[in-house]
Protein backbone atom coordinates (compact mmCIF):
# COMPACT_ATOMS: atom_id res chain seq x y z
CA UNK A 1 0.00 0.00 0.00
CA UNK A 2 1.61 3.64 -1.14
CA UNK A 3 0.63 5.41 1.86
CA UNK A 4 2.18 8.78 1.16
CA UNK A 5 0.63 8.96 -2.20
CA UNK A 6 -3.29 10.42 -0.73
CA UNK A 7 -3.35 13.92 -2.06
CA UNK A 8 -4.01 17.21 0.19
CA UNK A 9 -7.01 18.77 -0.82
CA UNK A 10 -6.82 22.35 -0.19
CA UNK A 11 -10.66 24.09 -0.68
CA UNK A 12 -10.97 27.75 -0.42
CA UNK A 13 -13.96 28.88 1.51
CA UNK A 14 -16.41 31.63 -0.08
CA UNK A 15 -16.43 35.31 1.40
CA UNK A 16 -19.86 35.10 2.95
CA UNK A 17 -20.27 31.82 4.69
CA UNK A 18 -24.45 32.11 6.20
CA UNK A 19 -25.99 29.07 6.25
CA UNK A 20 -27.17 28.66 2.87
CA UNK A 21 -22.83 29.15 1.65
CA UNK A 22 -22.04 26.98 4.32
CA UNK A 23 -24.68 23.71 3.46
CA UNK A 24 -22.87 24.17 -0.68
CA UNK A 25 -19.75 24.40 0.74
CA UNK A 26 -20.13 21.49 2.77
CA UNK A 27 -21.97 19.33 -0.05
CA UNK A 28 -19.09 20.03 -2.49
CA UNK A 29 -16.51 18.59 0.16
CA UNK A 30 -18.62 15.59 1.60
CA UNK A 31 -17.25 13.21 -1.24
CA UNK A 32 -13.60 14.24 -0.12
CA UNK A 33 -14.72 13.82 3.73
CA UNK A 34 -16.13 10.41 2.62
CA UNK A 35 -12.72 9.05 1.40
CA UNK A 36 -10.59 6.96 3.02
CA UNK A 37 -8.22 9.01 5.77
CA UNK A 38 -9.18 12.75 4.17
CA UNK A 39 -6.50 14.91 4.44
CA UNK A 40 -7.81 18.91 3.78
CA UNK A 41 -7.22 22.60 4.07
CA UNK A 42 -9.39 25.40 4.51
CA UNK A 43 -8.20 28.27 2.93
CA UNK A 44 -9.81 31.52 4.69
CA UNK A 45 -7.95 34.25 3.31
CA UNK A 46 -11.18 35.40 1.33
CA UNK A 47 -13.62 34.76 3.87
CA UNK A 48 -15.29 38.94 5.39
CA UNK A 49 -18.42 37.02 6.91
CA UNK A 50 -18.37 34.14 8.83
CA UNK A 51 -21.49 32.98 10.69
CA UNK A 52 -22.48 30.53 13.57
CA UNK A 53 -23.36 27.85 10.45
CA UNK A 54 -20.10 28.73 8.99
CA UNK A 55 -18.50 27.30 12.25
CA UNK A 56 -20.86 24.55 12.89
CA UNK A 57 -19.77 23.56 9.29
CA UNK A 58 -16.34 23.31 9.71
CA UNK A 59 -16.87 21.26 13.36
CA UNK A 60 -18.91 18.94 11.06
CA UNK A 61 -16.41 18.59 8.33
CA UNK A 62 -13.42 17.91 11.33
CA UNK A 63 -15.69 15.35 12.81
CA UNK A 64 -16.25 13.68 9.21
CA UNK A 65 -12.60 13.83 8.91
CA UNK A 66 -11.84 12.38 12.05
CA UNK A 67 -14.46 9.66 11.89
CA UNK A 68 -12.02 8.35 8.99
CA UNK A 69 -8.99 9.04 10.86
CA UNK A 70 -8.17 12.12 8.42
CA UNK A 71 -7.78 15.98 9.27
CA UNK A 72 -9.12 19.49 8.80
CA UNK A 73 -6.70 22.05 8.75
CA UNK A 74 -7.53 25.66 8.23
CA UNK A 75 -4.81 28.46 6.50
CA UNK A 76 -4.47 32.06 5.54
CA UNK A 77 -7.34 33.15 8.19
CA UNK A 78 -8.47 36.55 7.25
CA UNK A 79 -9.27 39.27 10.50
CA UNK A 80 -13.02 38.53 10.67
CA UNK A 81 -12.69 34.79 10.30
CA UNK A 82 -9.73 34.70 13.24
CA UNK A 83 -12.28 36.91 15.37
CA UNK A 84 -15.02 34.67 15.04
CA UNK A 85 -13.48 31.74 15.42
CA UNK A 86 -11.79 33.11 18.21
CA UNK A 87 -15.17 34.20 19.61
CA UNK A 88 -16.63 31.14 19.18
CA UNK A 89 -13.54 29.19 21.06
CA UNK A 90 -13.38 26.72 17.79
CA UNK A 91 -9.86 28.05 16.91
CA UNK A 92 -8.49 25.67 19.66
CA UNK A 93 -9.55 23.03 18.30
CA UNK A 94 -8.23 23.56 14.85
CA UNK A 95 -4.66 23.38 13.49
CA UNK A 96 -3.82 26.75 11.83
CA UNK A 97 -1.22 27.48 9.52
CA UNK A 98 -0.32 30.86 7.84
CA UNK A 99 -0.26 29.58 4.22
CA UNK A 100 -2.33 26.76 2.44
CA UNK A 101 1.16 25.48 1.22
CA UNK A 102 2.52 25.21 5.25
CA UNK A 103 -0.67 23.49 6.07
CA UNK A 104 -0.58 20.71 3.46
CA UNK A 105 3.06 20.46 3.83
CA UNK A 106 2.00 20.08 7.56
CA UNK A 107 0.20 16.59 6.88
CA UNK A 108 3.22 15.23 5.80
CA UNK A 109 4.54 15.91 9.03
CA UNK A 110 3.37 12.80 10.82
CA UNK A 111 0.98 10.06 10.44
CA UNK A 112 -2.64 9.01 11.64
CA UNK A 113 -2.78 6.77 14.25
CA UNK A 114 -4.10 4.15 12.13
CA UNK A 115 -1.25 4.18 9.55
CA UNK A 116 1.54 4.63 11.72
CA UNK A 117 0.43 1.44 13.38
CA UNK A 118 0.40 -0.12 9.84
CA UNK A 119 3.81 1.16 9.17
CA UNK A 120 5.11 -0.47 12.32
CA UNK A 121 3.64 -3.84 11.31
CA UNK A 122 4.85 -3.60 7.90
CA UNK A 123 8.67 -3.08 9.11
CA UNK A 124 8.24 -5.63 11.46
CA UNK A 125 10.38 -8.85 10.55
CA UNK A 126 8.72 -11.88 9.94
CA UNK A 127 9.28 -14.56 12.90
CA UNK A 128 11.47 -17.00 12.23
CA UNK A 129 10.43 -20.36 11.43
CA UNK A 130 10.06 -22.88 13.61
CA UNK A 131 12.73 -25.86 12.68
CA UNK B 1 -16.36 84.86 39.45
CA UNK B 2 -18.95 83.58 36.41
CA UNK B 3 -17.00 80.35 35.16
CA UNK B 4 -18.80 78.29 32.67
CA UNK B 5 -18.56 74.99 30.87
CA UNK B 6 -18.42 73.99 27.12
CA UNK B 7 -18.04 70.72 26.20
CA UNK B 8 -17.40 69.65 22.72
CA UNK B 9 -18.55 66.12 21.54
CA UNK B 10 -17.58 65.23 17.69
CA UNK B 11 -16.20 62.35 16.19
CA UNK B 12 -13.19 64.42 14.26
CA UNK B 13 -10.57 62.85 16.40
CA UNK B 14 -10.90 59.50 16.42
CA UNK B 15 -7.62 57.73 14.72
CA UNK B 16 -8.63 56.03 11.69
CA UNK B 17 -6.86 52.56 11.89
CA UNK B 18 -7.82 49.45 11.76
CA UNK B 19 -9.17 49.44 15.52
CA UNK B 20 -11.59 52.24 14.49
CA UNK B 21 -14.78 51.19 16.11
CA UNK B 22 -17.90 53.02 16.12
CA UNK B 23 -16.40 55.63 13.70
CA UNK B 24 -20.11 57.44 13.06
CA UNK B 25 -20.09 57.82 16.95
CA UNK B 26 -17.86 59.32 19.22
CA UNK B 27 -16.50 57.43 21.87
CA UNK B 28 -16.62 60.52 24.66
CA UNK B 29 -20.60 59.72 25.10
CA UNK B 30 -20.06 55.88 25.25
CA UNK B 31 -20.86 54.29 28.63
CA UNK B 32 -17.65 52.89 30.08
CA UNK B 33 -18.40 51.51 34.02
CA UNK B 34 -21.72 53.38 33.83
CA UNK B 35 -21.12 56.67 32.84
CA UNK B 36 -19.96 58.12 29.39
CA UNK B 37 -16.84 60.20 29.64
CA UNK B 38 -18.86 63.30 28.81
CA UNK B 39 -20.66 63.02 31.95
CA UNK B 40 -17.73 62.23 34.02
CA UNK B 41 -15.93 65.40 32.77
CA UNK B 42 -19.27 67.29 33.02
CA UNK B 43 -19.12 66.42 37.08
CA UNK B 44 -15.85 66.70 37.45
CA UNK B 45 -16.17 70.41 36.13
CA UNK B 46 -19.23 70.44 38.42
CA UNK B 47 -17.30 69.49 41.19
CA UNK B 48 -15.15 72.49 40.73
CA UNK B 49 -18.10 74.72 41.29
CA UNK B 50 -18.70 75.33 37.32
CA UNK B 51 -22.61 74.74 37.37
CA UNK B 52 -23.14 76.06 34.02
CA UNK B 53 -22.59 73.96 31.04
CA UNK B 54 -23.36 74.11 27.77
CA UNK B 55 -22.67 70.46 26.01
CA UNK B 56 -22.56 71.03 21.58
CA UNK B 57 -22.97 67.41 19.93
CA UNK B 58 -22.36 66.48 16.58
CA UNK B 59 -25.81 64.85 15.39
CA UNK B 60 -24.45 61.46 14.56
CA UNK B 61 -24.14 61.26 18.59
CA UNK B 62 -27.02 62.88 19.14
CA UNK B 63 -29.30 59.73 20.80
CA UNK B 64 -26.74 59.47 23.04
CA UNK B 65 -25.23 62.54 23.89
CA UNK B 66 -28.75 63.96 24.54
CA UNK B 67 -29.33 61.31 26.83
CA UNK B 68 -26.21 61.63 28.58
CA UNK B 69 -26.77 65.45 28.88
CA UNK B 70 -29.68 65.45 30.39
CA UNK B 71 -28.99 62.90 32.69
CA UNK B 72 -25.99 65.05 33.44
CA UNK B 73 -27.84 68.53 33.79
CA UNK B 74 -26.11 70.40 30.88
CA UNK B 75 -27.84 72.44 28.20
CA UNK B 76 -27.43 70.59 25.00
CA UNK B 77 -26.85 71.83 21.65
CA UNK B 78 -26.73 69.82 18.80
CA UNK B 79 -25.11 70.35 15.17
CA UNK B 80 -24.41 69.39 11.93
CA UNK B 81 -20.65 67.94 11.13
CA UNK B 82 -20.30 70.82 9.05
CA UNK B 83 -21.52 73.46 11.41
CA UNK B 84 -20.32 72.13 14.28
CA UNK B 85 -17.61 74.87 14.77
CA UNK B 86 -19.73 77.52 14.29
CA UNK B 87 -22.26 76.36 16.67
CA UNK B 88 -19.68 76.20 19.34
CA UNK B 89 -19.01 79.95 18.48
CA UNK B 90 -22.12 81.19 19.40
CA UNK B 91 -22.39 79.07 22.16
CA UNK B 92 -19.37 80.80 23.45
CA UNK B 93 -20.91 83.75 22.62
CA UNK B 94 -23.89 83.31 24.04
CA UNK B 95 -22.07 82.68 27.42
CA UNK B 96 -19.98 85.93 27.15
CA UNK B 97 -23.22 87.91 26.77
CA UNK B 98 -24.59 86.29 29.73
CA UNK B 99 -22.09 87.07 31.97
CA UNK B 100 -19.95 84.24 31.83
CA UNK B 101 -16.03 86.05 32.65
CA UNK B 102 -14.33 82.94 31.79
CA UNK B 103 -15.13 79.43 29.98
CA UNK B 104 -13.58 75.94 30.05
CA UNK B 105 -14.01 74.44 26.77
CA UNK B 106 -13.14 70.82 26.80
CA UNK B 107 -13.07 68.88 23.75
CA UNK B 108 -13.79 65.24 24.13
CA UNK B 109 -11.78 63.35 22.75
CA UNK B 110 -9.14 62.86 25.96
CA UNK B 111 -10.57 62.40 29.21
CA UNK B 112 -8.71 64.10 31.42
CA UNK B 113 -8.73 64.61 35.42
CA UNK B 114 -7.21 67.90 35.21
CA UNK B 115 -7.60 70.05 38.19
CA UNK B 116 -9.88 73.12 36.91
CA UNK B 117 -9.08 75.20 39.91
CA UNK B 118 -5.70 75.27 39.73
CA UNK B 119 -6.06 75.90 35.70
CA UNK B 120 -7.86 78.87 36.32
CA UNK B 121 -5.70 80.30 39.12
CA UNK B 122 -2.64 79.43 36.08
CA UNK B 123 -4.83 81.52 33.63
CA UNK B 124 -5.84 84.71 35.96
CA UNK B 125 -2.18 84.71 37.22
CA UNK B 126 -0.22 84.84 33.51
CA UNK B 127 -3.06 87.49 32.88
CA UNK B 128 -3.37 85.44 29.15
CA UNK B 129 -6.27 85.15 27.36
CA UNK B 130 -6.48 81.83 26.67
CA UNK B 131 -4.41 78.97 28.80
CA UNK B 132 -4.06 75.59 27.31
CA UNK B 133 -3.46 72.31 29.40
CA UNK B 134 -0.63 70.18 28.77
CA UNK B 135 0.62 66.44 29.19
CA UNK B 136 3.51 65.35 28.82
CA UNK B 137 5.00 68.22 26.48
CA UNK B 138 1.93 68.04 23.94
CA UNK B 139 -1.22 70.33 24.10
CA UNK B 140 -4.51 68.53 25.38
CA UNK B 141 -8.07 69.91 23.69
CA UNK B 142 -8.84 71.86 27.14
CA UNK B 143 -8.39 75.59 27.40
CA UNK B 144 -9.93 78.28 29.79
CA UNK B 145 -10.56 81.22 27.78
CA UNK B 146 -10.92 84.72 28.98
CA UNK B 147 -14.98 85.43 27.82
CA UNK B 148 -14.55 88.77 26.59
CA UNK B 149 -11.68 87.77 24.30
CA UNK B 150 -14.58 86.33 21.69
CA UNK B 151 -11.82 87.25 18.81
CA UNK B 152 -9.03 84.62 20.52
CA UNK B 153 -12.19 82.65 21.09
CA UNK B 154 -13.18 82.48 17.54
CA UNK B 155 -10.02 82.25 16.29
CA UNK B 156 -9.25 78.91 18.14
CA UNK B 157 -12.66 77.27 17.57
CA UNK B 158 -12.39 78.13 13.60
CA UNK B 159 -9.23 76.25 13.37
CA UNK B 160 -10.90 73.60 15.40
CA UNK B 161 -8.35 73.84 18.54
CA UNK B 162 -4.86 73.58 16.79
CA UNK B 163 -3.94 77.65 16.56
CA UNK B 164 -4.59 80.72 19.00
CA UNK B 165 -3.60 83.86 17.19
CA UNK B 166 -2.63 85.17 21.25
CA UNK B 167 0.13 83.82 23.43
CA UNK B 168 -1.21 80.57 25.23
CA UNK B 169 0.36 80.07 27.78
CA UNK B 170 0.36 75.47 28.77
CA UNK B 171 0.07 74.50 32.40
CA UNK B 172 1.47 71.01 32.61
CA UNK B 173 -0.74 68.45 34.03
CA UNK B 174 0.30 65.44 36.16
CA UNK B 175 -2.79 63.34 36.23
CA UNK B 176 -4.84 60.88 34.49
CA UNK B 177 -5.15 61.26 30.39
CA UNK B 178 -6.84 58.64 28.39
CA UNK B 179 -6.70 59.68 25.21
CA UNK B 180 -9.90 58.18 23.77
CA UNK B 181 -9.13 57.72 19.88
CA UNK B 182 -9.65 54.03 19.40
CA UNK B 183 -11.16 51.11 21.01
CA UNK B 184 -8.07 50.12 22.97
CA UNK B 185 -8.56 53.15 24.83
CA UNK B 186 -11.62 53.09 25.97
CA UNK B 187 -10.80 49.84 27.05
CA UNK B 188 -8.03 50.60 29.16
CA UNK B 189 -10.44 53.27 30.48
CA UNK B 190 -12.31 50.94 31.48
CA UNK B 191 -9.33 48.85 33.30
CA UNK B 192 -8.33 51.81 34.56
CA UNK B 193 -11.81 52.88 35.99
CA UNK B 194 -12.17 49.30 37.63
CA UNK B 195 -8.45 49.37 39.22
CA UNK B 196 -8.79 52.89 40.58
CA UNK B 197 -6.36 54.25 38.45
CA UNK B 198 -8.64 57.17 38.47
CA UNK B 199 -10.29 59.81 40.55
CA UNK B 200 -13.58 58.83 39.08
CA UNK B 201 -15.52 55.96 40.09
CA UNK B 202 -18.09 53.19 38.66
CA UNK B 203 -21.52 54.56 38.23
CA UNK B 204 -22.87 51.55 41.18
CA UNK B 205 -22.69 50.17 43.85
CA UNK B 206 -19.49 48.35 45.16
CA UNK B 207 -21.50 45.00 46.40
CA UNK B 208 -18.00 42.96 47.30
CA UNK B 209 -14.65 44.24 46.87
CA UNK B 210 -14.22 45.19 43.35
CA UNK B 211 -17.46 43.76 41.96
CA UNK B 212 -19.97 46.70 40.81
CA UNK B 213 -23.20 45.85 40.13
CA UNK B 214 -25.70 48.18 39.11
CA UNK B 215 -29.60 48.73 39.97
CA UNK B 216 -31.83 46.35 38.70
CA UNK B 217 -28.85 43.96 37.02
CA UNK B 218 -29.93 40.26 37.12
CA UNK B 219 -26.80 37.17 37.80
CA UNK B 220 -28.33 33.70 37.23
CA UNK B 221 -27.66 31.18 39.31
CA UNK B 222 -24.66 29.26 38.19
CA UNK B 223 -23.02 32.70 36.65
CA UNK B 224 -20.06 34.17 38.21
CA UNK B 225 -18.42 37.52 38.57
CA UNK B 226 -14.84 37.51 39.55
CA UNK B 227 -13.26 41.08 40.94
CA UNK B 228 -12.63 43.79 39.30
CA UNK B 229 -15.94 43.39 37.28
CA UNK B 230 -18.46 45.99 36.98
CA UNK B 231 -22.65 44.66 35.99
CA UNK B 232 -24.37 47.93 34.28
CA UNK B 233 -28.15 48.77 35.54
CA UNK B 234 -30.76 45.92 34.39
CA UNK B 235 -27.61 43.95 32.96
CA UNK B 236 -28.12 40.08 32.07
CA UNK B 237 -25.68 37.61 33.26
CA UNK B 238 -27.11 34.38 32.47
CA UNK B 239 -26.32 30.78 33.98
CA UNK B 240 -23.24 29.33 33.21
CA UNK B 241 -21.46 33.13 32.38
CA UNK B 242 -17.91 34.33 33.59
CA UNK B 243 -17.03 37.57 33.60
CA UNK B 244 -13.29 38.19 34.38
CA UNK B 245 -10.34 40.21 34.43
CA UNK B 246 -11.68 44.09 34.47
CA UNK B 247 -14.68 43.03 32.37
CA UNK B 248 -17.22 45.50 32.08
CA UNK B 249 -20.72 45.01 30.94
CA UNK B 250 -23.07 47.87 30.72
CA UNK B 251 -26.32 48.59 31.21
CA UNK B 252 -29.18 46.57 29.33
CA UNK B 253 -26.24 44.35 28.17
CA UNK B 254 -26.82 40.31 28.63
CA UNK B 255 -24.55 37.62 28.60
CA UNK B 256 -26.34 34.53 27.41
CA UNK B 257 -25.35 30.86 29.30
CA UNK B 258 -21.88 29.94 29.54
CA UNK B 259 -20.36 32.86 27.97
CA UNK B 260 -16.76 33.97 29.22
CA UNK B 261 -16.26 37.93 29.08
CA UNK B 262 -12.60 37.88 30.27
CA UNK B 263 -10.63 41.50 29.72
CA UNK B 264 -13.76 42.88 27.70
CA UNK B 265 -16.14 45.86 27.70
CA UNK B 266 -19.57 45.16 26.57
CA UNK B 267 -21.45 48.13 25.55
CA UNK B 268 -25.34 48.98 26.37
CA UNK B 269 -28.16 47.44 25.03
CA UNK B 270 -25.55 44.53 23.32
CA UNK B 271 -26.36 41.02 23.62
CA UNK B 272 -23.31 38.23 23.78
CA UNK B 273 -24.56 35.09 22.48
CA UNK B 274 -23.97 31.99 24.34
CA UNK B 275 -20.98 29.70 24.90
CA UNK B 276 -18.79 32.49 23.63
CA UNK B 277 -15.35 33.36 24.73
CA UNK B 278 -15.07 36.99 24.74
CA UNK B 279 -11.32 38.00 25.31
CA UNK B 280 -8.90 41.09 25.09
CA UNK B 281 -12.24 42.79 22.78
CA UNK B 282 -15.06 45.47 22.96
CA UNK B 283 -18.12 44.59 22.12
CA UNK B 284 -21.28 46.29 20.87
CA UNK B 285 -23.75 47.64 18.03
CA UNK B 286 -22.76 44.00 15.71
CA UNK B 287 -18.88 44.76 15.99
CA UNK B 288 -16.57 43.33 17.55
CA UNK B 289 -13.01 45.12 18.09
CA UNK B 290 -10.49 42.44 19.17
CA UNK B 291 -7.45 44.42 20.57
CA UNK B 292 -5.05 41.19 20.43
CA UNK B 293 -5.95 41.30 16.60
CA UNK B 294 -5.51 44.78 16.20
CA UNK B 295 -8.82 44.62 14.23
CA UNK B 296 -12.47 45.98 14.40
CA UNK B 297 -15.06 43.33 12.38
CA UNK B 298 -18.96 43.96 11.72
CA UNK B 299 -20.92 40.37 13.20
CA UNK B 300 -23.88 39.90 11.00
CA UNK B 301 -25.09 36.51 12.88
CA UNK B 302 -27.49 38.07 15.86
CA UNK B 303 -26.56 34.66 17.20
CA UNK B 304 -22.74 35.64 18.30
CA UNK B 305 -23.49 39.33 19.31
CA UNK B 306 -26.85 41.24 18.35
CA UNK B 307 -28.54 44.70 19.50
CA UNK B 308 -31.15 44.66 21.58
CA UNK B 309 -33.79 47.23 21.27
CA UNK B 310 -33.33 50.36 22.80
CA UNK B 311 -37.10 51.28 24.38
CA UNK B 312 -38.83 48.60 26.37
CA UNK B 313 -41.52 48.52 24.44
CA UNK B 314 -39.68 46.97 21.70
CA UNK B 315 -37.72 44.40 24.14
CA UNK B 316 -40.96 43.47 25.28
CA UNK B 317 -42.41 43.08 22.00
CA UNK B 318 -39.67 40.79 21.05
CA UNK B 319 -39.33 38.96 23.85
CA UNK B 320 -43.05 37.91 23.48
CA UNK B 321 -42.83 37.73 19.46
CA UNK B 322 -39.90 35.26 20.62
CA UNK B 323 -41.94 33.48 22.62
CA UNK B 324 -44.78 32.87 20.81
CA UNK B 325 -42.90 31.48 17.28
CA UNK B 326 -40.45 29.18 19.09
CA UNK B 327 -42.81 25.96 18.72
CA UNK B 328 -43.95 27.26 15.07
CA UNK B 329 -40.19 27.58 14.15
CA UNK B 330 -38.95 24.50 16.01
CA UNK B 331 -41.75 22.03 14.20
CA UNK B 332 -41.26 23.75 10.31
CA UNK B 333 -37.51 23.11 10.88
CA UNK B 334 -38.29 19.56 11.85
CA UNK B 335 -40.43 19.54 8.09
CA UNK B 336 -38.52 21.30 6.07
CA UNK B 337 -35.26 19.69 6.88
CA UNK B 338 -36.18 16.52 6.51
CA UNK B 339 -34.88 15.67 3.06
CA UNK B 340 -31.25 14.69 2.41
CA UNK B 341 -29.71 15.88 -0.73
CA UNK B 342 -28.04 13.61 -2.87
CA UNK B 343 -24.23 14.14 -2.43
CA UNK B 344 -22.25 13.56 -5.81
CA UNK B 345 -19.45 11.15 -5.56
CA UNK B 346 -15.94 11.77 -5.36
CA UNK B 347 -15.36 11.81 -9.44
CA UNK B 348 -17.90 14.43 -9.96
CA UNK B 349 -17.25 16.82 -6.60
CA UNK B 350 -13.88 16.82 -8.32
CA UNK B 351 -14.75 17.80 -11.64
CA UNK B 352 -17.42 20.81 -10.39
CA UNK B 353 -16.43 24.39 -9.59
CA UNK B 354 -17.96 25.17 -6.19
CA UNK B 355 -21.53 26.91 -6.42
CA UNK B 356 -20.26 28.80 -2.49
CA UNK B 357 -17.09 30.47 -3.76
CA UNK B 358 -19.17 32.50 -6.15
CA UNK B 359 -16.99 34.57 -8.51
CA UNK B 360 -14.18 34.00 -5.95
CA UNK B 361 -13.56 30.76 -7.76
CA UNK B 362 -9.74 31.95 -9.78
CA UNK B 363 -7.90 28.55 -8.44
CA UNK B 364 -4.40 28.12 -7.80
CA UNK B 365 -2.60 25.57 -9.78
CA UNK B 366 0.76 26.74 -8.40
CA UNK B 367 1.13 24.46 -5.79
CA UNK B 368 -0.13 21.55 -7.59
CA UNK B 369 2.59 19.02 -8.90
CA UNK B 370 2.24 17.99 -12.31
CA UNK B 371 0.60 14.28 -11.66
CA UNK B 372 -1.95 15.61 -8.97
CA UNK B 373 -3.33 18.58 -11.46
CA UNK B 374 -3.78 16.15 -14.49
CA UNK B 375 -5.55 13.50 -11.70
CA UNK B 376 -7.43 16.50 -10.23
CA UNK B 377 -8.00 18.82 -12.60
CA UNK B 378 -10.60 21.10 -11.20
CA UNK B 379 -9.12 20.51 -7.67
CA UNK B 380 -7.69 23.94 -5.82
CA UNK B 381 -4.87 22.78 -5.08
CA UNK B 382 -3.36 19.24 -4.37
CA UNK B 383 0.00 18.42 -3.38
CA UNK B 384 1.31 14.83 -2.47
CA UNK B 385 4.39 14.42 -0.97
CA UNK B 386 5.12 10.63 -1.71
CA UNK B 387 8.63 10.71 -1.86
CA UNK B 388 9.68 13.73 0.62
Amino acid sequence: MDINSRPVVVKRMPERVNGRTAREFLRDVQPFLHADRPQLVFDLSQVVQLDAAGVEMLLRCMSEAHKRDGDVKLASLSAQSAVVLELTRTERLFEIYETSTDAARSFSGFLPNAMRQQLLHNKRPAAPLAA
Amino acid sequence: MDIRGLLLVNSGNIREDDLTFLASSPLGVLDVAGKAPLQRMAERLQQYGISSITAVVEDASFPLAKTLAVAAGLNCLVSTPERFWRTAENAFNDMAQSGAELVVLVRLGAYAEVDFEKLVQFHLDRGSRVSQVAHEGSGLEIFCISASRRNDAASLLRSQLSRCRSECPQMEHTGYVNSLGDARDLRQFAVDILTRKTQTCPACEELKPGVWIGHGAIIEKGARVLAPAYIGAYARIRTGAVITRCASVEHHAQVDCGSVVENSSVLPYCYVGAGLDLAHSVAGMRQIANLRRDVSVEVVDPKLIASIAVTSGKRLLTSAADFLTYLPRIAAQGIFSGGKPQQPDLNTALRTTSPALGDTAGYETSACDSEAAQKFPNMVVARRYGHQ
